[in-house]
Formats: structure tokens, C-alpha cells, sequence
């Protein structure tokens, strides 16, 4: 079977793929334009086997990767397949660069594309369920199959331009589902929010595209790694001038800005955090997490697929992908590790204390994905990708069962903040308990319990972090006095982003068990639960009809009544649920580095598997202080892990099972200021407000009042203000009183008159290129009569003055000067004088205009032709 | 990409059989193409030729049943006639087949018909009746469509470096004018977007429109005409009379259909473009003139001719200074860009979508044609401060204006400032790709641009109002409207499959490693960058206030979605934008030998001159290249000599 497949789909030409981004862009198109008149069950099939068949496609990629990578092993297997040349570019010094619609699947890809088919087509099968009440129906599968594509465009992408098309789809899809509830103005506000975030993460990935065009003159991974080398010259010119920006000088009164050394940084350092700013965006870590909780506007299957499991992921997708740009900088690994680990801290302090269901989970994945940029930030490649995996299992899961809930909770809360405040939940144990496994399950792999998903993937990221330390690779190749020049990661690094990584370690293990403890255990505080009087109304009718008409399902009920137990979810909801607890749980076992000495190579297979892709990367980082010492440090380090899982999940249980959240009250109160500021996310928000977008919104502001107030002003209105004044003094002269215009017109005849009686004397020199003979003209006037004095203070050529003589004729030798007398008398007797130096041609050579081969204007033949 | 908010339909059988069939062929298929490879590729290759019948019938089915036949008759055609065009322009599709024999010779008539049909029209619209404005709509749009499809030989000829369809006459012999016209790669899908989108801005206006139409489609058949004659005319001479003559018709558009300030609109509209071209005309004259002293005493504007003068730095800055005003007015660059929102904002919807389509792209085409072909030295002494003007003063200032503007045209007018921005730094910044991309991205801000000026003004033609705060939540009423208008908006914003971000693209890489821009290149790219974010803003903050959240306002309850009219004018606009962004490379073929010839004379030029030592010498006529257009004789010279190109050439 594989056989045939590899002969039907050579490497260099891999339709399958064609089919694998195909299905989900079908069913995108045919629930998009019919699914309104296809009905739901149809609209159904097609969203689900769209997704099946591109899952199926994937697989089988899957498993033709994986018999050609093990015909050549070592070798960075790629499978591709050119839709067709796109467009192109011009790098420096004219050359073009051809742009490809091309994709290809690699190793990365593929565990990439695996899980966005896989779990997207869970997710589906879920969301055909939970959104089963809902009118928009056929949109809602449209935009998620539409996602599904854009996600797939992004990792199967062989080049950045056509990764930036699925960069910025997976994007608009995350903004269109935010928002599908548009008609709630808040979900709106978030999806321009998200789009908005991530748009200013998308001007950094193309700024780094520019960048990589001027320095690699390539945009495809090939290309790119090909043309590394010169990202890393260290040569002034080859650098990005940061002051004075583009290496320019400040001249005269601005020389005080010219600083002594300018400001410079590689072309490695400026493309890895330009690239970075991009994935700060996309995976939402500092500065850009803000868009990432309030996307939990849209429904939950939205949150579980985009927002936690896949299109977040991008980033570390992407670091991973151009892993051999990011090692050409330490700095940049240094600073994706220090956001990475300042993220995954901050958010989980956030998380301590929500009381939102999907909020808690929401801050929760904002922090795991700080773990996975700490991790392939310290140059743990294989690990952080590995986090992205089993993310995806457990945080699908928990996502999920929170859905799960919350569509529980609706049967009777129809308010949408309140039904996942997890204040009304509780002991959802007994009614749910498939949701309860599973959330179980899902909860235990993030917190890092022993043997489970989130214990290897976490556990390993933590180990590496402190070992590691990425080196600039530059240095080998440099004479020793300039390779001290470069600046390195100092050693205290990766422990200190260790110490961050456990310290937030404590804290997911304290508030996931808090969530998982105040659902599903204790007392059931949503409403009373009995027998429905008659009369209450069949809450099956309007759960989740969050688009219909005018809201008039928030009319609230009165939960005094009592109302039927909260009741289990579908088939199509909990068999996901069910499939995905199993990855959560078992998936670590693809990458046990506890236990690499168990398998083949002493390589898990996961680690197998990416190694021919990040083996170029890895390259560059160095094990502290040796490989020998820091596999000893391993037992220790997971030691220090699982002690973490132990103090945070006992703590909870304390708090919330054994004193029923009296301890947790008591610190609320002892330190309300804090309470409130965690509760309130650290105000990040309003500060982005306060500073950003008022800063902005001032900015615009400004822009058009001097749009209006300046610059109309000045050209428009003051140009015809000016027309106007003149018109309005002219206008004092034409107002038709006949002495005016007779005294006006005597007025001109006097200076007329003036002008013919006063004689003017004026001479016009000329001279031919030839000899040294010099013609001068007077100027001519009415009656007027010349007589010259060749040399001033001599006597004149002729004693009267004569009509006729306009002319002298002057010979004067090199450099030999002569002043010239010229009188003038006109009819009325009055003379006029003027005296004029005449300079003798100058020795020196004259000046020859550049010739340009052209030829010069007398020469040149212009005729008919 | 909105609900509709009636309930579903009961479910039916049939539509879902259909699927399980087309899943089941779908499998067979698959099947059949891992027992037998051939089989699927052959069915492939045949469905590539039947492309223009499925992409009809898909858009056809796509049409809910209440409409006519005859929307979905139409909609099919302009459906087929994209599909087709898609596959007969696509790079390689027919070199194959033709033989170069075979390769009919280029009319030299094609350029005048296109220019004289609309004109004859407009002298045949004066002849038919006032009273039958059905009639008058008809043949105004017959004469549309003809011009539409007399323009499809442009489409055939392969374009290369080279100009094609010249046609010179010589028009008054005594002063050295010619009428002369020719078309290469940048003029061409000028030409082509105003034989494209005057068909749709007429139609869409018939609906709305309701006084004096007969001048109305006097108007439209004027301005179309001469529209294509600036975009062709190649005797400066000509190029003024086309250049002044567009001015007229838009002036009375402006003025007798516009809003309620329409006529101090139109009287600012006149007088900011009066005011550039004079200057222009009088550069024009002295440029004759001196090429007369250069020649020997023969009076020329032919523009090739006049290309071959190498003018003083000083004397070059002036007359590049009088064309550049007259161009950046009409561009509009800052700060001489506030006539363009009260145009457009008093101007009835086809003016503004002509306006913004066609109009605003004479100055960019002006000044890449006649200022860098004449001027190039001043060019080049002036793009790296020009070309911070169009990123701090049209890219991101622009784009900050259009985000505070509460009237949705006045916005779509600021964005127009911020759009061209992009389009003037790739001029300036003047490597292939900056060009290539400047040229696409006129195309596409001419879609982009009309396509939101169409939308809106469906809106104002229902309420009346173009007030965001009027609006908010009409996605519930208008679903189509609000479809169309987000994915119409997501163009403009440059999202990546739609047209705006190839040319975006283009012009910023093109920046990027420009050597025009002296060192602040990397910085302008940068900025040109900023403006992708504040686009986002803007048209995201329009969208938001515009169609989502509640429906409050009690008059938007009963606003009717978009009628058929509207939809088939916009259906091919829609089309264009993802043909472009998809297939740029049709687009993309025809433009680049024109923009290597203008980028590489541009360059020599420079290069032969570099800053800061200017050519300062005498005023002197380089050879004639080899592949001008050849002059035209005045009929009295019977025997025409051969051309003897000035000996000294080499250098």
C-alpha cells in the first residue's frame, strides 16, 4: 500500500497534500454559499467529512514521511507540492525572488498537520452537538473549516509569504468566531481586539520577511537556511543600524543626536525578534496576551480548536520551523526564554484567583504557551514542540468538558458570564461523569501528576532550561579578540528561567486544581435541583440560541425553583472528550526523556523524530557544565518537578476540599488590594488603555484637527483668503465715480510721461569664443544718442552724440581689463551715463562639461526622419 | 460571514443525497486515481477546460431562489467571462499553442477606438430623446460594454518592453503636435480598469440617479474617454487636452448630482486640479521649446522625443517641480490631499467610485510615466524626502484620519490617502518589485477602493445617511451586504489571497532593498509596514460600528439587503479581488518588462549623474533609442529617410 502511494506521490510533487488542504477548503466553500439552504444535517456530513477525509489524507502523509524518512535516515525528509508560482520580489541589487504557492510537509509539519486534522475533527464532531441549537448553524462550520484550512496553509507552507497567508486566515477566522455572536457588542469588541493584537504581532513577521529578503535574497526554508550566513556578519554595513536609524549622520544643529559607537545589531538578532514579535502576537505571550482571554467570547469548541490547541501554537510552530535563524542570536533566544518564563509566571498569578471557568483555562493557556516558548527559547527544540502536543491533547480535553459544563449550566443560567462562573458550579461529579473523568484526566496531565502528558513534556522543558545555554555560533569562525566581542548568554540564565518555570509549575498545579475542585466537587450551587413545577419551560428550547432575536433569552429565571439535574452531554460530545483524556494521559510516553535509556539510540521516539530538523539548530547549544553532569542533574530536576505538582495540587486540596475555600477567603480579605489587582489581571488592560490607545486615539485626533484646522486652512482657505483681500482692494478703484478714474488716469499719463523723458543707459556684452573680440550694444530707446568713451577717464570716441553709433567693438588680451564709458542723450536733451567693466579672456583652461558620450546640441543631427 | 436569522429550513432530503453522492464520486474517484493515475489527471486536465462552465454554475447555484433568471443569466455570464479570463491570461496558458507566424498584426487603430467609441457615444447620446431614460441607460452602457470587449486584443499581444498599438497622426504640424497613442505594460491595466469599472459604475448609478440622465450619460461617455485618452496619449500635448478634458465631466458630476455641499466641492475639486496643471502646462511649453533650441529648431511634444533631452540640474528641477504638483495634487500626496475627501464625500456614488478607481491614479501613472521619464535626476534627488512624505503623510497620517472620520465615505476617502501612500513609495523607492507592485497595487485600490464606494453607497441610497453612529447591527438585516462589504474591507486591509496584499507586499520588499531612498530605505519600509496595523484599525473600528452589536436604531429595522443591481455590480469587482490576489503573476507578467525598461533608464540616468554632482552642463539630446515608437511624418514628406541615429552613442 505505502509503495504504491510513494509511486503515486512522488516526493517532489505531492498532490496528496493537495487533498489534505483541499477538503476543509471545500467544506468551507459549500457550507459557506449552500449550507444556509442545505439544512443542518447536511451542512453536518459535509463539516465532518471534510474533516475526516483531511485527516485520513494526513495520516497516510503521515505514514509516507515516515517510510521515507527511514529509507534515509539522518536526513531532513520533505514531501512537497507547488500549487502555482505566486508572485514575486526583488532582493538587493535587482535580483527576483520567486514567490511559490508551494507546501511541503516535513517532519514538524506533519506532527503539526496530525493534530490539527485529528483534533480538529474532534472538535468537530463535538461542536456539531454543542452548537446544535444555534440558527447560524452552517456559518459557524464554515468559518471552522475555513480555520481549519488557513491552519494548514500555515504549517504546510514551504515559504514565509504563503505561512503569512495561513497566519493571517487562521487569524481572520479567529476573528469572525470571537465575534459569531456579533450581536453581543462585547464579542465584537473582542474579535477587533484579537485581529487588532495580532496585527501588530503580523507587521513584526513582515518586517522580519523584509529583512530575511535584503539578507538571505530567499523566502522558502531552503533558501533561507542557505543564505544564513550572512545574517551574522558582523561587518557595519552588513548590520541593522538602529541609531541613527539606517546608518545615516546627524549633521549641524542635530549633531548633539550622533552618538559615539552607532547603535547596531545583526541581521540574526533583528530578524529573530521581528519574527518574535510576530509569534508574541499569534501565541499570545507578553506584551500581546491581552486579546487571548477576551477571545473567550466565542463558543467554547472555538476556544478549545483555536484558541488552545492549534492556531496559538503558530508561534512556537514557527520558531521551531526557522530554529536555525533564532540560534544565530543569543540574545534572541535569550529574550524569547525570558518572556516565555515571565509569561508563563504572570499569567498563572492571574489564574489563582478567576472565577470564570474559561478564564481560568484561557490564563492557563496563555502560560502553558509561555513554557513552550521558555523551552524552544533555551534552545529545546524537541521539547517545546512536544509541550505544543500534548497541549493540544489535554487543553482540548479541558476546553472541552468545559464546554461540557457550561452547556449544563445553560439549561438554567442563561446568562452567558454566569453560567461558567464556576461559583455556581460544584459537585457536578455525580451528573456528569463522563466530563468529570475526563476534566479529571486532562487536569492531572497539566498539572505535571507523574507518567502522565503534561509530567515528560513539562518535566523536560524545566531540565533543559537549566542545562542549557545557547552560544553564539558566530564565535567559532572569528579571531578570538572579536569573538569575545559578541555578547553571550550569561550562565545564571537558565536557572533563573528554571526558577520562573517551577515557581509557575506550583502555581498551574494550585489554581487547575482549584478549577477541577470547585466544578465538580462539594455542593451543587447552580439551582435547586427537584422536580420542575409545571409550567417552568423546556430549557432544551432556546440553549445556546445566543443569535436569535433581541436577547429575550437573558429573561433570567428564577433558580429558586427548583429544575432538573444538570444533565450529561451527547455522544458527540463526550466521546471526544473521552479520546482526548487518553492522549492527555498516555500521549507522554512518545517523548519520555525520563526514560530515553529505554529505547533505541537513547532517543524517545519523538525525539527521533524531529531530530533531522532541529539537528542544524542544536548545533549552537551548549549542555552546562558538561552532557555527563547535567544527566545526572536529571533525576533531581524531575525530582524538583514532581515536588512542584505535589506543594501546588496539596495546597488546593487543603484550601478548597479540606477547609471548603476558608483559607482562601481569609487571604482574600487579608490582602484585598492584591486580591483585587490579580482579580483584575493586573490592570494590564487599563494600562494598555490608559497609554496605548489613548496614545493613539490622541494621535488621530491631533492628525485631523491639523487636517482640518492647518493644512485646509493654509492651502485652501488662506489661498482664498488672499484672492479675496485683493479682490476687495481692487474693487475700491472700480466704483465707478468718474473723478476717481480721471484722477487714476492722470496718475498713469504722469508716469508714462516720466518714463519716455528720463533717458536709461544700458550696455549688452558679447563676446565670440574665437578671438578676444568683444562687441557692446546700447541698449536702444526713443531719439536716443550715443557717444562712447572706450577707456573711462579718457576721451570719447567721438565728441557728439550719434544715432547711429549703438555699437563699440573693444580687443582686449588675456586678462587685461578695461572700463567703458557709455553716454546717452534723448530728444528732450537729458543725458544718461553708465560705465561697464569688460574682463579680457582668462588663461586659465576652461571648464569642460562632463561629456557623456552623447553629443553636445550643436553637433547633433535632428532632422526629419 | 453573517447570520441570517430566519429559522432553518426543515431538513431536507434531497440536498443532503446530493452530498453523500458527491462524497461517494468523490471516493470513486480517489480510487480510481490509485488503481490508474492517468484517468483523474486527464478528467483533471479536461475540468481545467470546462473551468469557465463550473465557475458559472457554482455561482449560479450559489444565488438564493428568489432571485430572477435573469440575475442569475447575468451573474453567470460575468461569472464565465473572469473564469475564461483567468485561463486565457495565465502565464504560459497560450504561448504554447500559437504560432509566432500566427501572431496577427498589432492594430494601430485599436488605442483611438477606445478612445473615440465613448466620445461618438456621448455625440449619440445628445441625438436620443430626454424623455426615455431607459433608452439613454441602455446605450450608454451598450457603448460600455463594447468598449469592454474592443479592449480584449490588448489582452493578446505580449507586452515585453515594449510599446504596442501606436498610432501617430500628425495632428498640428506647425507647432510639432501629434496625435500619438501607445500602450505598454503600465498603461495597460489602467486602460484595462477603466474599461472595467466605468461599465459598473454606470450601472450601478442608473439606480440611483433619477435627474437629468441624459446629461448624466453625456458625462459618463466624456469622462471614460478621456480617461483612457490621458492613460495612452504619448504626445504631452495630447496628454494635457485628455488631462484637462477629464476634468469637466467630474466637475458636473461633482456639482449637478452630488450631496449638499456639492458645489463647494466641486469648485475646491476644480481648483486644486486647475491649479497643478497650469503649472504643468506651462513646463509642457518651455519643454517644446527647449527642445526646439536642442534640435535645431523643430518643435516637438512628442514624449518619446522629449525623453531624449538631458537637462541642467536647475532647469530640470523646475519643470519636475511643475509636472510633480500638478500629479501629487491629483494623487492626492500630502498636504495637497484635503480636495480629495469633500469630493468624494459630495459626489454621487459612481462619481466617487470613477474618482477613486480611475482619477487619483492619473497622478501616480503621471508621475512614474512623464516625471521619471523626463526628470529622472530630480526624481532621484527628491524620492528618499518624497518618500518619507507618503508614509508619515499619506501611510500612517492617512490612515489616522480615516480611523477618527465619522462619515464612512469620508473614511474610505482617508484610507485612498493612505493606499496611494503605498503606491508613491514604490515609486520612489523604484526597484522592480516596488514598481511592479506600485502598478498592481493602482489596479487594486482601483477595485478595493470602487468596491467599498459601491457598498456605501447601497447605504446611503437606503438611509440616507452615511453616519457610522446611525448604523450598528445591520449584519442581522443585510447578511449579504455585510458579507460582502467584510470581505471587500479585508482587501483594503491587505489580507493575504486578496488583492491589497500582493501590491502592499511588492512595494514594501521593493522598498526595502531600495538604493533610491538614500539610508532611511529600511525606515520608510518600516513605516509603510505600521500602516498594515492602522488599516486594520480603521476598517476593523467601520466594520464593528457598522454591522455588529445590536440593532438599536429603529430606522435600520427594515432596510432591505442588497438588490440585484447592486449584486451584479459588485460580483465582478469581488471576483478581481481574488483573481489578483491569487493569480497576481497574470497581472504581474505584462507589467514587468515595461517597469525593467522604465526602472533601468531610470537608473542609468541616475547613475550616469549621481547626487550630489548633478549634470550642470549644456542642455543636450541623447540618441534615440532603438525601440521608440518611430515619429510620424507630416503627409507632405513623401519619401521618409531612414532613421540615422546620432553617431556617438557608446559610452
Amino acid at each position: 500500500m505505502l509503495n504504491v502511494l510513494t509511486t503515486l506521490f512522488p516526493a517532489e510533487e505531492f498532490t496528496l497534500l493537495a487533498l489534505v488542504l483541499g477538503m476543509p477548503l471545500l467544506g468551507a466553500i459549500v457550507n459557506g454559499l449552500f449550507g444556509q439552504r442545505l439544512g443542518k444535517q447536511a451542512v453536518k456530513t459535509m463539516a465532518l467529512s471534510a474533516m475526516g477525509i483531511a485527516f485520513l489524507g494526513a495520516a497516510l502523509t503521515f505514514l509516507v514521511l515516515d517510510r521515507e524518512a527511514s529509507h534515509h535516515p539522518g536526513h531532513h525528509v520533505k514531501l512537497s507540492w507547488q500549487a502555482w508560482q505566486w508572485m514575486h520580489a526583488s532582493g538587493t541589487r535587482d535580483t527576483t525572488i520567486p514567490i511559490e504557492l508551494k507546501f511541503s510537509v516535513d517532519a514538524l509539519s506533519g506532527v503539526m498537520m496530525l493534530v490539527i486534522t485529528g483534533v480538529g475533527f474532534l472538535i468537530h464532531l463535538y461542536a456539531s452537538a454543542y452548537m446544535e441549537k444555534d440558527p447560524a448553524y452552517w456559518r459557524f462550520f464554515a468559518y471552522l473549516n475555513l480555520f481549519v484550512f488557513s491552519m494548514l496553509v500555515l504549517v504546510l507552507g514551504d515559504n514565509l509569504p504563503v505561512l503569512f497567508v495561513g497566519w493571517e486566515g487562521v487569524g481572520l477566522c479567529s476573528y469572525l468566531l470571537i465575534g459569531f455572536w456579533y450581536q453581543h457588542a462585547p464579542n465584537a469588541q473582542a474579535g477587533k481586539k484579537a485581529f487588532i493584537a495580532n496585527r501588530v504581532g503580523d507587521f513584526g513577521l513582515l518586517v522580519a520577511m523584509f529583512l530575511l529578503v535584503q539578507y538571505t535574497g530567499a523566502l522558502d526554508w531552503n533558501g533561507i537556511e542557505a543564505g544564513s550566513g550572512s545574517l551574522v556578519n558582523q561587518a557595519d554595513q552588513m548590520q541593522v543600524h538602529l541609531w541613527p536609524i539606517g546608518g545615516g549622520q546627524f549633521q549641524g544643529f542635530l549633531s548633539f543626536l550622533q552618538p559615539k559607537n552607532p547603535l547596531m545589531i545583526t541581521g540574526a538578532t533583528a530578524v529573530g525578534l521581528m519574527l518574535f514579535l510576530g509569534c508574541t502576537g499569534k501565541s499570545a505571550q507578553i506584551p500581546l496576551y491581552v486579546w487571548l482571554p477576551d477571545a473567550m467570547a466565542g463558543p467554547t469548541p472555538v476556544s478549545a480548536l483555536i484558541h488552545a490547541a492549534t492556531m496559538v501554537t503558530a508561534g512556537i510552530y514557527l520558531v521551531c520551523r526557522l530554529s536555525f535563524v533564532f540560534v544565530l542570536s543569543p540574545f534572541t533566544m535569550a529574550v524569547i526564554a525570558c518572556t516565555g518564563a515571565a509569561t508563563a509566571l504572570f499569567a498563572a498569578t492571574i489564574a489563582l484567583v478567576q472565577n470564570d471557568l474559561k478564564k481560568v483555562l484561557a490564563y492557563s493557556t496563555v502560560s502553558q504557551l509561555g513554557y513552550m516558548f521558555l523551552g524552544v527559547g533555551v534552545g529545546a527544540f524537541t521539547a517545546g514542540f512536544f509541550h505544543v502536543l500534548t497541549h493540544a491533547f489535554f487543553k482540548a480535553c479541558l476546553f472541552l468538558g468545559a464546554g461540557s459544563v457550561i452547556h449544563a449550566m445553560h439549561a438554567r443560567i442563561h446568562d452567558d458570564v454566569k453560567s461558567q462562573d464556576m461559583r455556581y458550579m460544584g459537585g457536578l461529579r455525580k451528573y456528569m461523569p463522563y466530563t468529570f473523568w475526563t476534566f479529571g484526566a486532562a487536569t492531572l496531565a497539566i498539572i505535571g501528576f507523574p507518567l502522565t502528558s503534561g509530567f515528560f513534556s513539562k518535566d523536560e522543558i524545566l531540565f533543559k532550561a537549566f542545562v542549557n545555554h545557547p552560544v553564539n555560533a558566530a564565535a567559532a569562525h572569528m579571531p578570538a579578540k572579536a569573538a569575545a566581542q559578541l555578547w553571550q548568554q550569561p550562565t545564571w540564565l537558565g536557572p533563573v528561567v528554571w526558577g520562573m518555570g517551577l515557581a509557575a509549575a506550583v502555581l498551574t498545579a494550585f489554581y487547575m486544581s482549584r478549577a477541577f475542585i470547585m466544578t465538580f466537587f462539594g455542593e451543587f450551587k447552580g439551582w435547586t435541583i427537584g422536580k420542575a413545577p409545571a409550567g417552568a419551560h423546556d430549557h432544551h428550547q432556546d440553549a445556546h440560541a445566543h443569535g436569535d432575536d433581541d436577547g429575550d433569552h437573558h429573561h433570567e429565571e428564577d433558580l429558586k425553583t427548583p429544575g432538573p439535574a444538570p444533565h450529561e452531554s451527547p455522544w458527540q460530545m463526550t466521546v471526544p472528550l473521552m479520546v482526548l483524556a487518553t492522549l492527555s494521559l498516555a500521549g507522554g510516553f512518545l517523548n519520555p526523556g525520563l526514560f530515553a535509556s529505554f529505547f533505541k539510540d537513547g532517543k524517545p521516539p519523538m525525539e527521533h523524530w524531529l531530530e533531522p530538523v532541529f539537528e542544524e539548530a542544536e548545533k549552537a547549544i551548549q549542555v552546562l557544565p558538561n552532557a555527563e553532569a547535567a544527566h545526572h542533574k536529571e533525576y533531581p530536576l524531575t525530582f524538583a518537578a514532581f515536588a512542584a505538582f505535589a506543594v501546588g495540587s496539596f495546597v488546593a486540596y487543603q484550601f478548597y476540599i479540606a477547609k471548603k475555600g476558608a483559607p482562601a477567603k481569609d487571604m482574600a480579605e487579608k490582602a484585598p488590594g492584591l486580591y483585587k489587582l490579580l482579580l483584575d489581571k493586573w490592570r494590564v488592560d487599563e494600562l494598555y488603555d490608559a497609554v496605548i490607545w489613548n496614545g493613539t486615539d490622541a494621535l488621530a485626533d491631533t492628525a485631523v484637527s491639523v487636517d482640518q484646522s492647518f493644512i485646509d486652512a493654509i492651502i485652501a482657505r488662506l489661498t482664498a483668503l488672499v484672492v479675496a483681500a485683493l479682490g476687495t482692494v481692487l474693487r475700491v478703484f472700480q466704483n465707478g465715480v468718474v473723478h476717481v478714474y480721471a484722477g487714476a488716469m492722470a496718475l498713469g499719463i504722469v508716469v508714462i510721461g516720466w518714463f519716455v523723458v528720463v533717458p536709461r543707459a544700458d550696455v549688452v556684452v558679447s563676446h565670440s569664443a574665437s578671438n578676444a573680440d568683444y562687441v557692446l550694444d546700447a541698449a536702444p530707446g526713443m531719439g536716443y544718442g550715443y557717444r562712447w568713451t572706450p577707456e573711462a577717464g579718457g576721451k570719447p570716441q567721438d565728441e557728439k552724440f550719434s544715432p547711429a553709433s549703438t555699437q563699440l567693438k573693444l580687443h582686449l588680451d588675456a586678462d587685461k581689463t578695461q572700463v567703458v564709458k557709455l553716454e546717452v542723450q534723448n530728444a528732450f536733451g537729458l543725458t544718461a551715463t553708465k560705465e561697464i567693466t569688460v574682463k579680457g579672456p582668462v588663461t586659465e583652461k576652461p571648464e569642460k562639461p562632463e561629456k557623456l558620450g552623447q553629443v553636445d546640441l550643436p553637433s547633433v543631427n535632428v532632422g526629419k526622419n | 460571514m453573517a447570520a441570517v436569522e430566519t429559522p432553518p429550513p426543515a431538513q431536507k432530503s434531497s440536498p443532503y443525497s446530493v452530498l453523500v453522492v458527491g462524497a461517494m464520486l468523490l471516493v470513486l474517484a480517489s480510487a480510481s486515481y490509485i488503481v490508474v493515475p492517468d484517468f483523474l489527471a486527464k478528467i483533471l486536465g479536461r475540468l481545467g477546460g470546462l473551468l469557465p462552465l463550473l465557475v458559472p454554475a457554482l455561482v449560479v447555484g450559489a444565488i438564493p431562489k428568489n432571485r430572477s433568471w435573469g440575475v442569475r443569466l447575468t451573474m453567470g455570464i460575468i461569472a464565465a467571462a473572469l473564469a475564461l479570463f483567468v485561463q486565457r491570461m495565465w502565464p504560459g496558458a497560450t504561448t504554447a499553442e500559437v504560432d509566432p507566424a500566427d501572431v496577427p498584426e498589432e492594430s494601430h487603430t485599436i488605442l483611438s477606438w477606445l478612445i473615440g467609441l465613448p466620445f461618438l457615444g456621448a455625440i449619440a447620446v445628445l441625438f436620443l430623446p430626454r424623455q426615455a431614460p431607459r433608452t439613454l441607460k441602455a446605450f450608454t452602457l451598450g457603448v460600455m460594454i463594447v468598449s469592454l470587449l474592443a479592449s480584449i486584443p490588448l489582452l493578446r499581444v505580449t507586452m515585453g518592453r515594449d510599446f504596442h498599438f501606436v498610432q501617430d497622426v500628425v495632428w498640428i504640424e506647425r507647432f510639432g503636435i501629434h496625435y500619438k497613442v501607445a500602450l505598454d505594460g503600465i498603461s495597460l491595466w489602467l486602460v484595462m480598469l477603466t474599461v472595467f469599472i466605468m461599465p459598473i459604475a454606470a450601472y450601478v448609478s442608473f439606480g440611483s440617479v433619477d435627474k437629468r440622465i441624459k446629461d448624466w450619460c453625456f458625462s459618463l461617455l466624456v469622462l471614460q474617454g478621456a480617461m483612457i485618452g490621458a492613460l495612452v496619449a504619448m504626445d504631452l500635448f495630447l496628454f494635457y487636452v485628455f488631462w484637462e478634458l477629464m476634468l469637466i465631466p467630474m466637475y458636473v458630476m461633482i456639482g449637478v448630482w452630488g450631496g449638499a455641499n456639492r458645489i463647494k466641492a466641486a469648485i475646491k475639486f476644480f481648483l486644486y486640479t486647475m491649479a497643478g496643471s497650469m503649472l504643468m502646462l506651462v513646463a509642457i511649453f518651455y519643454l517644446a521649446y527647449t527642445y526646439s533650441r536642442a534640435s535645431g529648431g523643430e518643435l516637438s511634444f512628442d514624449y518619446f522625443e522629449l525623453q531624449r533631452l538631458v537637462l541642467p540640474h536647475h532647469v530640470q528641477m523646475w519643470l519636475w517641480a511643475a509636472f510633480a504638483l500638478s500629479f501629487f495634487i491629483k494623487v492626492p500626496m500630502f498636504p495637497l490631499h484635503t480636495w480629495l475627501p469633500d469630493a468624494h464625500t459630495e459626489a454621487p456614488t459612481a462619481g466617487s467610485i470613477i474618482l477613486a478607481a480611475v482619477m487619483l491614479k492619473m497622478g501616480t501613472y503621471g508621475y512614474l510615466r512623464f516625471c521619471m521619464g523626463l526628470f529622472p535626476e530630480a526624481c532621484g534627488w527628491s524620492s528618499a524626502s518624497l518618500g518619507g512624505v507618503a508614509v508619515l503623510g499619506g501611510i500612517i497620517y492617512g490612515a489616522l484620519c480615516a480611523w477618527k472620520q465619522d462619515d464612512v465615505k469620508r473614511l474610505v476617502a482617508y484610507s485612498s490617502v493612505a493606499h496611494l501612500g503605498y503606491v508613491m513609495l514604490g515609486i520612489f523607492a523604484a526597484t522592480p518589485s516596488s514598481l511592479e507592485g506600485s502598478v498592481l497595487q493602482m489596479v487594486n485600490h482601483g477595485i478595493s477602493t470602487g468596491a467599498l464606494f459601491l457598498l456605501v453607497g447601497a447605504i446611503y441610497d437606503r438611509r440616507h445617511t452615511r453616519m457610522l453612529d446611525e448604523f450598528g447591527g445591520l449584519a442581522k438585516v443585510m447578511p449579504v451586504y455585510a458579507t460582502l462589504f467584510i470581505i471587500v474591507a479585508m482587501s483594503s486591509v491587505g489580507l493575504p489571497g486578496t488583492n491589497g496584499f500582493v501590491g502592499e507586499f511588492m512595494i514594501i520588499t521593493g522598498t526595502f532593498v531600495s538604493n533610491r531612498l538614500g539610508h532611511v530605505n529600511g525606515i520608510q519600509a518600516v513605516g509603510a509596514a505600521i500602516g498594515v496595523v492602522l488599516a486594520a484599525l480603521y476598517m476593523l473600528t467601520a466594520v464593528q460600528k457598522m454591522f455588529f452589536g445590536k440593532l438599536t436604531n429603529p430606522e435600520n429595522k427594515k432596510l432591505k439587503d442588497l438588490n440585484s443591481r447592486e449584486i451584479i455590480a459588485v460580483l465582478p469587482l469581488i471576483g478581481m479581488i481574488f483573481i489578483i490576489g491569487l493569480f497576481p503573476s497574470i497581472f504581474l507578467e505584462p507589467i514587468s518588462g515595461a517597469v525593467a525598461r522604465v526602472h533601468d533608464d531610470y537608473s542609468n540616468r541616475i547613475e550616469q549623474n549621481p547626487p550630489p554632482k548633478f549634470y550642470e552642463g549644456p542642455i543636450k539630446l541623447q540618441a534615440r533609442r532603438p525601440e521608440a515608437p518611430k515619429k510620424a511624418q507630416a503627409p507632405a514628406d513623401p519619401a521618409p529617410a531612414p532613421e540615422t541615429a546620432p553617431a556617438a552613442e557608446g559610452h
